[in-house]
């Protein structure tokens, strides 16, 4: 599992007032560029789609010799629907997780904070490695996905060292060493998820090239914004 | 009705449907709002209470919830195995590295690990908040139906995620049976086997691939439906939750004051015993 995702009871109450706040902010955000642009039912329908398949890979177990894993795929996620709707995608997916105990209720704020800064760094590197560097479709989902994953780890850090673990009484410097050991081993959790990113990329470069190059060709327009881009 | 999760700790949507579908006991024809009310306190206890007993009351209290809704206790347990993997994923270093008496030792090559009791009580209420909060949850979920849970989704949420949501919740069936499908047709042919770290992410990185195909192929067909039918961004709901009874205004009410009680007493009495 290439994610830390926190159980309810974790932060004090102001911490999760904090977290939740800053995230509906950013999700409103969202919410209302896309109204602003009209966003076309097609739009929806592919969000909503995500949102299933993204759900239900996360219940596929992929035998690996250290045990059974999971995927979340929210890098791909974003890889293939940007951005916006990619935090539409993680706050919906997130939602339903809460319901069966992958991740709290009360945590749904900072966890999708993490999820959105996946989606968002993992679709604007593919571009990178895509269009700037010329790689191929393996390399630029592996390489997206790798960074996305290992950013969101430390950035879990940073959350759970600021908000700090109710009940702990271990210095902030030292929840920040114990925290980077659990980054670590998710950083290494986050190349194997990165591999099979990887492959899943090229495989959609093989059978609809179209989903990966419409986010791709927008480069080419850099000044209009990604969730207007969608809605044409 | 058959079940067909993919793995043991992880509940099956269709099963909770049927599950909340077909269940008549107390707690599956209390108000849904109610229930989610109650949610939502839970979730404020335990962010809230400290007491490692208090904690352990409002677990067995879930629990009980749990039972009295005729929800099958055995899977229970195996629905607990993802959030105690979660919290412990997070807390097994605390439990060596914080500050207290130490419970037991061990030495490896001259550096001595110990447990200690504060962090043994830290990871214990961890877990207890956790399973609290997930067991409640489940509990709403397995005693809600699918048209209420619509209809509140479509009440509390702006439109757009209201439609993102609905939407991805009516096709999450098909999408697990489309999985299902496919992982009994790899099954089927041995494919589970491990055969090299490359064959197997290519194996399964197909699958998740024609997974997406679909996704999107499906999405395509469906928003052409919704906008032959002249889609207005409403999606329609075919039936509606009642307002909340006088019992149920009556346990928020109680939620609600034991909720207020353990907020004074950690942060403008500390004095109280227990709280």
């Amino acid at each position: 599992m290439a994610h830390i995702h926190l159980e309810d009871g974790a932060f004090t109450p102001f911490w999760i007032i904090v977290w939740s706040l800053i995230a509906a902010g950013l999700i409103g955000a969202i919410l209302l560029v896309i109204r602003r642009h009209k966003v076309p039912p097609r739009l929806i329908a592919i969000a909503a789609m995500c949102a299933s398949v993204g759900f239900a890979v996360f219940q596929v177990e992929i035998p690996t010799p250290i045990g059974p894993v999971h995927m979340n795929f929210t890098p791909l996620i974003g890889i293939l629907v940007g951005p916006g709707l990619g935090g539409l995608v993680v706050l919906v997916i997130n939602m339903f997780s809460a319901a069966i105990g992958h991740g709290g209720w009360g945590m749904i704020g900072a966890n999708t904070l993490v999820n959105i800064m996946e989606v968002s760094l993992a679709y604007y590197s593919f571009r990178f490695f895509k269009m700037k560097l010329r790689r191929g479709n393996y390399w630029s989902g592996f390489s997206a996905t790798a960074i996305a994953l290992t950013a969101s780890a430390l950035f879990v850090v940073l959350i759970v060292a600021v908000s700090e673990i109710q009940g702990s009484q271990l210095t902030k410097e030292e929840m920040i060493s114990n925290l980077l050991v659990l980054a670590a081993l998710n950083t290494a959790a986050g190349v194997i998820e990165g591999v099979v990113t990887g492959y899943v990329v090229s495989f959609l470069g093989r059978v609809r090239p179209d989903l990966l190059e419409r986010h791709v060709r927008r480069t080419a327009q850099e000044s209009v914004p990604a969730v207007a881009m969608e809605a044409t | 009705m058959s079940r067909r999760a993919y793995s043991k700790h992880i509940p099956d949507f269709r099963y909770v449907t049927y599950l909340a579908e077909g269940g008549t006991s107390a707690i599956h024809r209390a108000n849904p709002w109610t229930k989610l009310a109650l949610l939502a306190l839970v979730v404020g206890l335990v962010t809230v209470l400290m007491d490692p007993y208090l904690l352990l009351v409002l677990l067995c209290l879930t629990v009980v919830f749990y039972a009295v809704a005729r929800l099958p206790l055995g899977l229970l347990l195996g629905w607990w195995t993802l959030p105690v993997f979660f919290v412990l994923s997070l807390s097994v270093i605390f439990i060596f590295t914080e500050p207290g008496d130490r419970l037991a030792g061990l030495d490896i090559s001259g550096f001595r690990i110990a447990v200690t009791d504060n962090g043994l009580v830290l990871t214990v209420n961890l877990l207890m908040r956790a399973l609290a909060v997930v067991t409640f949850s489940l509990a709403v979920f397995m005693t809600t139906r699918y048209n209420h849970i619509v209809h509140i989704a479509y009440r509390s949420m702006p439109r757009t995620l209201a439609s993102i949501f609905l939407l991805s919740y009516r096709f999450m069936y098909e999408t697990s049976d489309e999985f299902s499908n496919i992982l009994d047709a790899m099954n089927s042919r041995s494919g589970s086997l491990a055969r090299g770290v490359t064959r197997q992410s290519k194996i399964y990185a197909g699958i998740f691939g024609l997974a997406f195909v679909h996704a999107f192929e499906r999405a395509e067909t469906i928003s052409k439906a919704m906008e032959a039918r002249g889609f207005s961004g409403d999606l329609p709901i075919s039936d509606r939750v009642p307002r909340p009874t006088a019992g149920g205004y009556m346990a928020v009410g109680l939620g609600l004051a034991a909720l207020a009680f353990a907020v004074y007493s950690r942060y403008f009495d500390t004095g109280l015993s227990g709280w």
